[in-house]
């Protein structure tokens, strides 16, 4: 039989057209090729200032201008490389180098091929990210090839050949394209002398010798950093490459952990509901001990010990095995310290025996032992392990060098392991590998994990900057801000190029023809007043009230219209979007929105005209509304008090002119609203807030400069206020936008998250919680009252908030409507509307809000612009979420250093005059521990763990160094009652009575307080001692 | 009804007239070395053209066009699907109903699953018939039956092909790969379109990749996305023989359908239309090559009828073969039954069975029309 075969390599165009093929897997568990077809094109510039041809030929956008061409004519030379070069570095390169790429000192006209980036992508989403943010910015020169589209440099995949050889060969393709093309289209005249040099950067040994072969410059990328000045910090931040790794691996056959299944095993058993996917927390009291919520329980399973977490790290999304029933334990009653128990590890030698050293298991043993225990509270809880690792969210960490991991031995260069203590208790200890050991120490430092092997009891990470020297102001201001990533760079150019070009000299226009005023209402003439603490320079409201002919009162709140000045898409509207929320520290203020929009042109100061939105409502004199409506505006407020000085004037009998007469009015209707909240069952709650009233930039005393706040009456007029106002503008926003509108719910927690609380209650007190409700709550809290102990009530406050979950914004199409309810308020409906200025989520509503009444903007096409697709709504409401809940984590350990210095410095005036005694203060316990107890002290809002050292038994002088009362802990022995949640603290050998203290959940203790340095992970961040003088 | 009618059978009746098909069966008829309109030997096929992939979307394709203008494209996709009825899961409904299923696999003694014929799906697009006319249904059911009941001895070197190509799509327990083989005949049937459609099939099958599994056992199924990676549905033997050697590469081949006629005492393949018309017996007949013996293997053979078979226009019912039993008594002879010299009449009566027998002697012979025919194929695929 003859058969012929058609032959298509005689066709010119062949060549212009390929495709792409792959294998796509979808997650309904579809599986397709894909095939895309590329075509290929001469008109990709090199993008070389030095090139006299691509200009001619780069593609122009549709406004006619070519992009500009990016890399520098006159590139950086190195030793290797005097004429200067261009960087390509391969996607390993930038794997294991990141930080160097982002390094201000070196590494700039780097040219990223889209082969790289988009083998990045597959391998790791953030660093993809910092890849495509250091393309974006001008200053280092980044320059985004698009080989794969060129004709010239793009590869076909050979019979045979794997995708990586296929990709290196690719890298090397560009950079021999590179050069000859340089050669030949260089202008005139730079020709002999300043080629650059095309640099191939990778770690692939196989890579390198084929460069060798083809004539292509290349090198490791330690090879390259080597040449560099200062190579020595900076080949500190290259990551342990996996070649090293591997080496080791082949050395060393031992493992410390178990394998992780396989993606497949994951899902497979993940699908068939015998494994369980949640995030990993790490417990802050016992970093052995985590849970994981899994969709599938109501209560979150418990991991214990280093094995069964299996190099989870707190933050991943790890998938997790239910153990067996015999192996259920309860959850810790053990203060558990990493440091403490692996003070002495070594970080250069892996000790050869299992994960868990005798240390650690003895401390897990103690904790089983009680899981036996009689008691209800001990009931074994079902336990699980880690078995695979979904999502890796590991990110950069602050802290500090131990000093006892570094040799003694600290002169000279050599490279040698140290460990890195984070700041953050539930991050385990870092490896680091650096040649800079002795300039580290004693500083805060960034650090980045890198991996954790099987191999290695710790992860190992790699040093990336200093921020300083520990405990300075500056150093710990940036490390609290990293921590908590509060994005805190100064705002770029892009963003302020969208303030107005008035600046300063903005004002409302004159002439009520200007297109500002289109669609605004004159409210100049109301008598509006603004009420914030003192101080505040971004005022985001101004209130009024006045009688109507008919009676009835006009009550009205206005809020600055920042919508107005940030324009949707724009760059200070994204940037604002990824801030998501101002961030107040005890000394900074880090804003969302550009200085000048936020304290002068939004911002409602006194006398002056300013835009605002404002919702008036008429009101009967019982405070019931009769109408509400909503308008852009235009007002003058006419006085701006701080809460003390609106609470004289109101209470200042004298003073009868209208603004005055005003307020009074809004007091009283705010009184009755508070009332009618809190009869539908609005929780009065409590959080251990405090407030640091320091002037300049010195360390004050901390006896007068930490206020817990005061509640005046003026506060709760604001509040109820915006609260109302808040809600009248969600109602409005969800009734025109069913599906994208932003509120803001709290769910109503679960009753289990109150069992331990009630159990407790119960116990010590004989008294009840009712959570069955928000009203049964809040009545049951208002009887949790002791007489003896007037704080207690508070306490019991703050304790039961705890239980609760956080409030979060949401968009309304994500759930039904009868999960919209605000639990803490009792509202049916809320959202947040009042502070635009330092909340991104108010200036989503304020946009919604316009086009829900219609308001078409200065120029008439702003109606569309509030309503955004739900998608786009919930990434938003994603981000703001955790913006929201970080920025409050932040205050409040910006607050908790601040007292911790403010102690300190104290202290060393006390010391001065001979005495340390620190702060006799009140205190309570929060929580019983096996060894220790968590006491809170209202005078500071700080709460503490009080180890047994830190007792002061009977008899027994109270001050003495931390080094001395170390010495003690061996020597007490405790009594734990569970059940009863006592402790007993008494020394070894003396069982008799008055040489013990006794201290129980609830209690009020006379505690010392003082600021005390600590090597362990607190340093620096002046961990506040407690000691507990009588109980 | 008619064009139906005349659908199902071998071909539309070629419009000679009856001294043409005369002369035409004459030729063919004479003993030893028939003459074929076309100058052919009895065993020689039409030139083709063949080409292989040519849809980069599917997983496996071909196209095969002869010179006369007729074109066949296959394209073969394949899709993850859960098994249904998988052992451990059965409820005792289904246990009853399948219960001889399991049954047959037990004495199979296989520890694997093995397939289930529904899992090929052909569907076959001819011009000028809707999907549910009876030719394009009768050819698919004709092609699939023997690509599925195509079970191979299944020992020796190709594990991967125990149970046929139904255990190969067998992924594991719970999941099972369906293959949907999509048939398009992109001319008018000249001939009857079998030869093509089976040929077409059979390379696109040979060219046919499933994506490289990478998990194992039991677990869901998560595959290499690397296209490059994809493995053969077909296995080809992994020692790279040189082209030119004799050893088959393919341990395991797609059956193929030949079309066979007999005209008086002469065999004679790939016939065309005309040569159809004057066919004593027409016989598709599907063979295969297993793994364990050197000769190929016969799968089925069906039999179509010629249009000889059919009524001609304008023959008196008393005339009509289809008729007889309704116009006269059976057996009674009709008369005018004298053969005139130079008029063709469509033979009455059986195929003798020595013929047959020689029909199918020539296909599975060794170095016999079977064997000539998947090498062809097999050098257009191989390369």
């Amino acid at each position: 039989m003859k058969s012929l075969r058609r032959d298509l390599s005689a066709n010119p165009q062949a060549a212009n057209v390929t495709s792409k093929v792959f294998v796509r897997s979808t997650k309904s568990g579809k599986v397709q090729k894909i095939v895309r077809e590329l075509y290929l094109r001469e008109d990709i510039p090199c993008s070389s200032k030095l090139c006299s041809q691509c200009p001619t030929i780069a593609p122009a956008d549709a406004n006619g201008k070519i992009a500009p061409f990016i890399l520098s004519d006159r590139p950086a030379g190195t030793t290797a490389f005097p004429r200067g070069h261009y960087i390509v570095p391969d996607t390993n390169a930038l794997l294991n180098g990141m930080d160097l790429f982002e390094h201000t000192g070196a590494f700039y006209d780097v040219i990223v091929l889209q082969t790289v980036l988009e083998e990045l992508r597959n391998r790791s989403i953030p660093l993809y990210n910092r890849l495509l943010a250091l393309v974006k910015s001008d200053e280092k020169r980044f320059y985004l090839f698009f080989n794969e589209f060129r004709r010239e440099t793009h590869v076909r995949r050979g019979p045979e050949e794997t995708i990586n050889d296929r990709n290196d060969r690719a890298v090397r393709m560009v950079a021999t394209w590179y050069s000859s093309h340089l050669q030949q289209s260089a202008k005139k005249g730079k020709k002999e002398k300043a080629i650059p040099a095309i640099v191939v950067i990778t770690d692939d040994k196989e890579n390198l010798r084929k460069c060798k072969e083809e004539n292509v410059a290349a090198l490791s990328l330690s090879d390259y950093v080597s040449g560099l000045e200062g190579s020595e910090m900076l080949l500190d931040m290259i990551s342990e490459s996996k070649d090293a790794r591997d080496a080791k691996e082949t050395t060393r056959g031992e493992f410390f952990y178990p394998e992780y299944f396989t993606m497949s095993k994951l899902t497979t058993g993940l699908r068939a509901g015998t494994l369980h996917q949640g995030v990993f927390n790490v417990s802050p009291y016992n970093y052995l001990e985590a849970s994981v919520k899994t969709a599938a329980f109501d209560k979150p399973l418990l991991i214990l010990g280093r094995d069964n977490s299996n190099r989870a790290i707190a933050g991943d999304s790890v998938v997790v095995e239910v153990l067996p029933q015999d192996q259920w334990k309860s959850p810790s009653t053990k203060i558990v310290d990493e440091e403490a128990v692996t003070r002495n590890d070594n970080p250069d030698t892996e000790e050869t025996d299992a994960v868990v050293t005798d240390r650690e298991r003895k401390a897990l043993q103690e904790e089983v032992k009680k899981a036996h225990g009689k008691n209800s509270d001990g009931k074994p809880q079902p336990t699980a392990k880690v078995v695979g690792v979904i999502k890796r969210s590991w990110r950069q960490y602050v802290g500090h060098v131990d000093s006892n991991s570094t040799g003694s031995q600290a002169s000279g260069r050599r490279q040698q392991n140290v460990f890195l203590l984070p700041m953050d208790k539930r991050i385990p200890k870092i490896r680091v590998r650096t040649r800079q050991a002795s300039d580290i120490l004693g500083q805060r430092i960034l650090v980045t994990i890198d991996s954790w092997d099987r191999d290695s009891r710790y992860p190992t990470g790699h040093f990336i900057r200093s921020l300083g020297e520990l405990e300075t102001k500056g150093a710990e201001t940036e490390a609290l801000l990293l921590e908590y990533d509060v994005q805190y760079k100064p705002f770029p150019k892009s963003v302020l190029d969208c303030l107005p070009s008035e600046g300063h000299n903005w004002k409302v226009p004159v002439s009520k023809e200007d297109k500002g005023w289109t669609g605004r209402k004159d409210l100049r003439d109301l008598l509006i007043c603004s009420i914030d603490p003192p101080g505040c320079q971004d005022i985001d409201d101004a209130l009024h009230a006045r009688l109507l002919p008919n009676g009835n009162f006009e009550v009205g709140v206005h809020i600055a219209d920042v919508s107005h000045f940030v324009k949707p898409n724009n760059p200070m509207d994204l940037e604002a979007s990824i801030r998501g929320t101002t961030v107040y520290l005890v000394d900074k203020r880090i804003d969302m929105l550009p200085h000048l929009l936020g304290t002068d042109i939004c911002s409602l100061k006194p006398y002056v005209e300013r835009y605002a939105f404002s919702v008036q409502w008429e009101m009967t004199p019982d405070a019931e509304i009769v109408s509400s409506n909503f308008s852009k505006s235009v007002i003058r407020s006419r006085e701006a008090f701080s809460y003390e000085q609106a609470q004289l004037r109101i209470d200042d009998k004298s003073q009868q002119d209208e603004l005055t007469e005003s307020m009074r009015t809004l007091l009283k209707f705010s009184k009755v609203l508070r009332q009618k909240r809190m009869d539908a069952g609005a929780l009065n709650l409590a959080s251990p807030e405090v407030r640091i009233e320091s002037e300049g930039d010195e360390v004050g005393d901390p006896l007068t400069d930490v206020k817990t706040k005061a509640m005046l009456d003026t506060n709760s007029l604001v509040e109820e206020f915006m609260l109302l106002a808040n809600i009248t503008v969600a109602s409005k926003v969800y009734e025109s936008f069913p599906q994208t509108a932003l509120l803001r719910r709290h769910a109503t927690p679960p009753p289990q998250n109150f069992e331990d609380l009630q159990k407790q209650l119960s116990k010590k007190r004989d008294m009840e919680l009712d959570v069955s409700s928000s009203r049964a709550l809040a009545d049951s809290l208002d009887r949790c009252i002791d007489p003896k102990n007037p704080f207690f009530n508070t306490l019991v406050r703050i304790l039961a908030t705890r239980c609760m979950t956080s409030a979060e914004y949401f968009c309304a199409g994500a759930f039904g409507e009868s999960e919209f309810r605000h639990y803490g308020l009792a509202s049916p409906i809320y959202t947040h509307f009042t502070s635009p200025i330092r909340r991104y989520a108010d200036l989503m509503v304020h946009r919604q809000l316009a086009s829900a009444i219609g308001y078409e903007g200065e120029d008439g096409h702003a109606v569309i612009e509030g309503v955004s697709t739900r998608n786009k709504l919930e990434d938003i409401c994603r981000n703001i979420n955790v913006r929201h809940r970080n920025a409050q984590h932040a205050g409040r350990a910006s607050i908790e250093y601040y007292v911790g210095q403010a102690l300190k410095a104290r202290g060393e005036k006390m010391a001065a005059d001979g005495v340390d005694a620190g702060i006799e203060e009140e205190g309570y316990v929060m929580r019983v521990f096996e060894n220790g107890v968590v006491i809170f002290v209202p005078r500071f809002g700080i709460e503490g763990v009080v180890r047994l050292e830190d007792f002061v038994l009977p008899g027994e002088s109270g001050a003495r160094s931390v080094a001395e009362r170390r010495e003690l802990a061996p020597h007490r022995t405790t009594e734990f009652d569970s059940e009863e949640y006592t402790l007993c603290v008494e020394e070894k050998g003396h069982p008799e009575k008055e040489r013990s203290v006794t201290v129980e959940l609830f209690q009020k203790v006379r505690v010392n307080v003082s600021s005390v340095k600590e090597e362990g992970r607190g340093a620096g961040k002046r961990r506040v001692r407690i000691l507990v003088t009588e109980a | 009804m008619s064009n139906q009618r005349q659908a199902s059978s071998a071909s539309q009746v070629p419009h000679l007239s009856p001294a043409e098909l005369s002369y035409l069966y004459t030729s063919l008829s004479l003993p030893k070395n028939p003459i074929r309109p076309d100058g052919r030997s009895p065993t020689q096929f039409r030139p083709l053209s063949a080409e292989t992939t040519i849809l980069p979307g599917a997983n496996g394709s071909a196209r095969i066009g002869f010179a006369d203008g007729t074109q066949a494209i296959v394209g073969v996709k394949a899709e993850v699907e859960k098994t249904v009825i998988a052992a451990d899961t059965l409820d005792s409904r289904s246990l009853a109903q399948h219960g001889d299923a399991l049954n047959r696999e037990g004495e199979e003694g296989s520890a694997a699953v093995s397939g289930q014929g529904e899992w090929v799906q052909m569907s076959i697009e001819i011009p000028g018939f809707r999907d549910d006319d009876a030719l394009p249904v009768f050819l698919s059911e004709m092609m699939r039956e023997s690509l599925v009941g195509s079970v191979s001895g299944g020992s020796g070197d190709s594990k991967e092909m125990a149970g046929g190509l139904k255990g190969r799509l067998v992924i594991n327990k719970r999941w099972h790969w369906r293959l949907y083989i999509d048939v398009l005949l992109l001319s008018q049937p000249l001939a009857y379109p079998l030869p093509l459609l089976s040929l077409t099939t059979h390379l696109a099958l040979l060219s046919t990749k499933l994506p490289k599994l990478k998990s194992t056992g039991e677990e869901d199924p998560f595959f290499d996305d690397d296209w490059a990676a994809a493995e053969y549905l077909y296995p080809r033997s992994n020692t790279s023989k040189s082209p030119l050697s004799a050893a088959p590469s393919y341990p395991v081949r797609p059956p193929v359908t030949l079309l066979v006629i007999s005209v008086g005492e002469n065999v004679i393949f790939d016939p065309n239309r005309e040569e159809i018309a004057v066919a004593d017996a027409v016989l598709a007949i599907s063979v295969t090559r297993s793994s364990d013996s050197e000769t190929l293997k016969l799968l089925s053979i069906r039999s179509i009828d010629p249009p000889s078979r059919l009524t001609q226009p304008g023959i008196p019912n008393s005339e009509n073969v289809n008729m007889l039993g309704a116009t006269a008594g059976p057996g009674e002879e009709s008369g005018g039954q004298e053969e005139v010299e130079g008029v063709w009449r469509p033979r009455r009566g059986g195929v003798k069975r020595n013929v047959i027998a020689r029909m199918i002697k020539n296909v599975l012979g060794k170095g016999g029309v079977g064997e000539e025919v998947l090498e062809g194929l097999e050098g257009v695929v191989v390369q």
